[in-house]
């Protein structure tokens, strides 16, 4: 049945989008006070990102982006059809691409990793992957 | 449907599947890549790179700021740094020298260390420093000092821009940048900043940096002699302390 293993895997991307809402969501709280995430292991490597000029696009804090990304990729799972299957791919592609280069700023640029941003990168590669079996397999087909 | 039908069909919807994700991958790599133009824009300006935030944030780390004193305000002896943020030589020393006499003598209690500016290098320092004193009196004014060094550029090249500085003091971790941005253009920290240079001028100092010493074995503040190396600042230290 081509609708339930879709369904399975729609099911799967919700609650990865609402992981990711949630991190992304714990992150802009705690940077919206000038502060930053906890990062459990220590040597302050939240800080150091939290503190970056790259925390911030245009003036908005990155975390409250991811959470637009999150929440968008969020209502592609939830719907059905090419639309979505198409919309939900392009998402998680512009999620997954910012999220190399947010990696890359961390690692070369920064010279911190903070925790928090690394957990929303997988979750942002998972999303990635599964939109595009989503959309590879699924688009063309019936809802 | 036949078994021919079906495969005609299956063939039309992945020549649809390739057709309809090379447009949706298209216009994702261009949403990205505009993100990407953006973020980097914004970094236009100065150094955003901010290098050695982590080592200055361990450096520091748990050691009392107060102004641009590091260091437990009641040690007996003061060691007085004369710096230029401009000066590439106090870089070398922030780097290399600094860091030790930090771990031996300031982290015990023994000593405090107190910056003071001697802006002999260009007009571009006395910005830098008045910044540096605005962040002191937010408790970050040593942070600031050592991550500006970090990320110093070439003097007198014009980096020392606004952007740079507020790069430095949101690196540094100026609570209140807004507080910051407006303190750093008082005529009370201007003035400070003169005062200090008037005062490495005074005691005779002819570059940065340049140390002094006051402690219960001084009169007052003294200047041993050009030192170094750590081994010759917490010399002079010690000779101060009695």
């Amino acid at each position: 049945m081509p609708a339930a293993a879709e369904g399975r895997l729609r099911a799967v991307a919700v609650f990865v989008a609402t992981l990711g809402i949630a991190v992304a969501t714990y992150i802009a709280i705690a940077e919206s006070d000038g502060g930053a995430p906890a990062c459990f292991a220590g040597g302050g490597g939240c800080e150091t990102v939290a503190e970056s000029s790259h925390s911030e696009l245009a003036g908005v804090n990155v975390a409250v982006i991811g959470i637009a990304g999150y929440l968008a990729l969020l209502a592609a799972a939830l719907l059905r059809g090419d639309g979505a299957r198409l919309a939900g791919f392009a998402f998680a592609l512009i999620g997954f691409g910012y999220s190399v280069y947010l990696t890359w700023l961390e690692l070369f640029v920064i010279d911190a990793i903070c925790q928090w941003c690394v957990a929303s990168a997988i979750l942002m590669t998972l999303l990635f992957a599964l939109n595009a079996v989503r959309m590879v397999r699924y688009v063309g087909k019936p809802p | 449907m036949s078994a021919e039908q079906r495969s005609e069909a299956e063939q039309e919807r992945r020549r649809r599947v390739v057709q309809l994700g090379s447009a949706a991958a298209f216009l994702a790599v261009v949403v990205v890549a505009v993100l990407i133009v953006i973020g980097q824009s914004q970094s236009d300006g100065g150094d955003t790179n901010l290098e050695g935030a982590d080592v200055v944030r361990q450096d520091l780390d748990g050691i009392p700021q107060q102004g641009l004193t590091l260091g437990d305000p009641g040690a007996p002896v003061t060691l007085v740094e004369f710096g230029d943020l401009q000066c590439p030589v106090c870089k070398g020393f922030a780097e290399e020298v600094i860091p030790e006499v930090i771990d031996s003598r300031v982290r015990g209690g023994e000593a405090k260390i107190e910056f003071r500016n001697f802006t002999i290098i260009s007009e571009e320092s006395i910005p830098a420093a008045a910044a540096a004193i605005a962040a002191g009196e937010q408790g970050r004014g040593w942070d600031f000092i050592e991550l500006f060094y970090r990320n110093q550029g070439i003097e007198r090249s014009g980096y020392v821009t606004d952007d740079f500085l507020t790069e430095i003091a949101r690196g540094a971790g100026v609570p209140d940048i807004e507080r910051w941005d407006t303190d750093r253009q008082n005529r009370r920290v201007l003035a400070a900043v003169s005062a200090q240079t008037a005062e490495a001028e005074r005691l005779g100092l002819e570059g940065t940096p340049s140390f002094a010493v006051e402690g219960p074995a001084t009169k007052g503040l003294e200047v041993p002699g050009f030192l170094e190396s750590p081994a010759e600042i917490e010399a002079a230290i010690d000779s101060a302390s009695g």
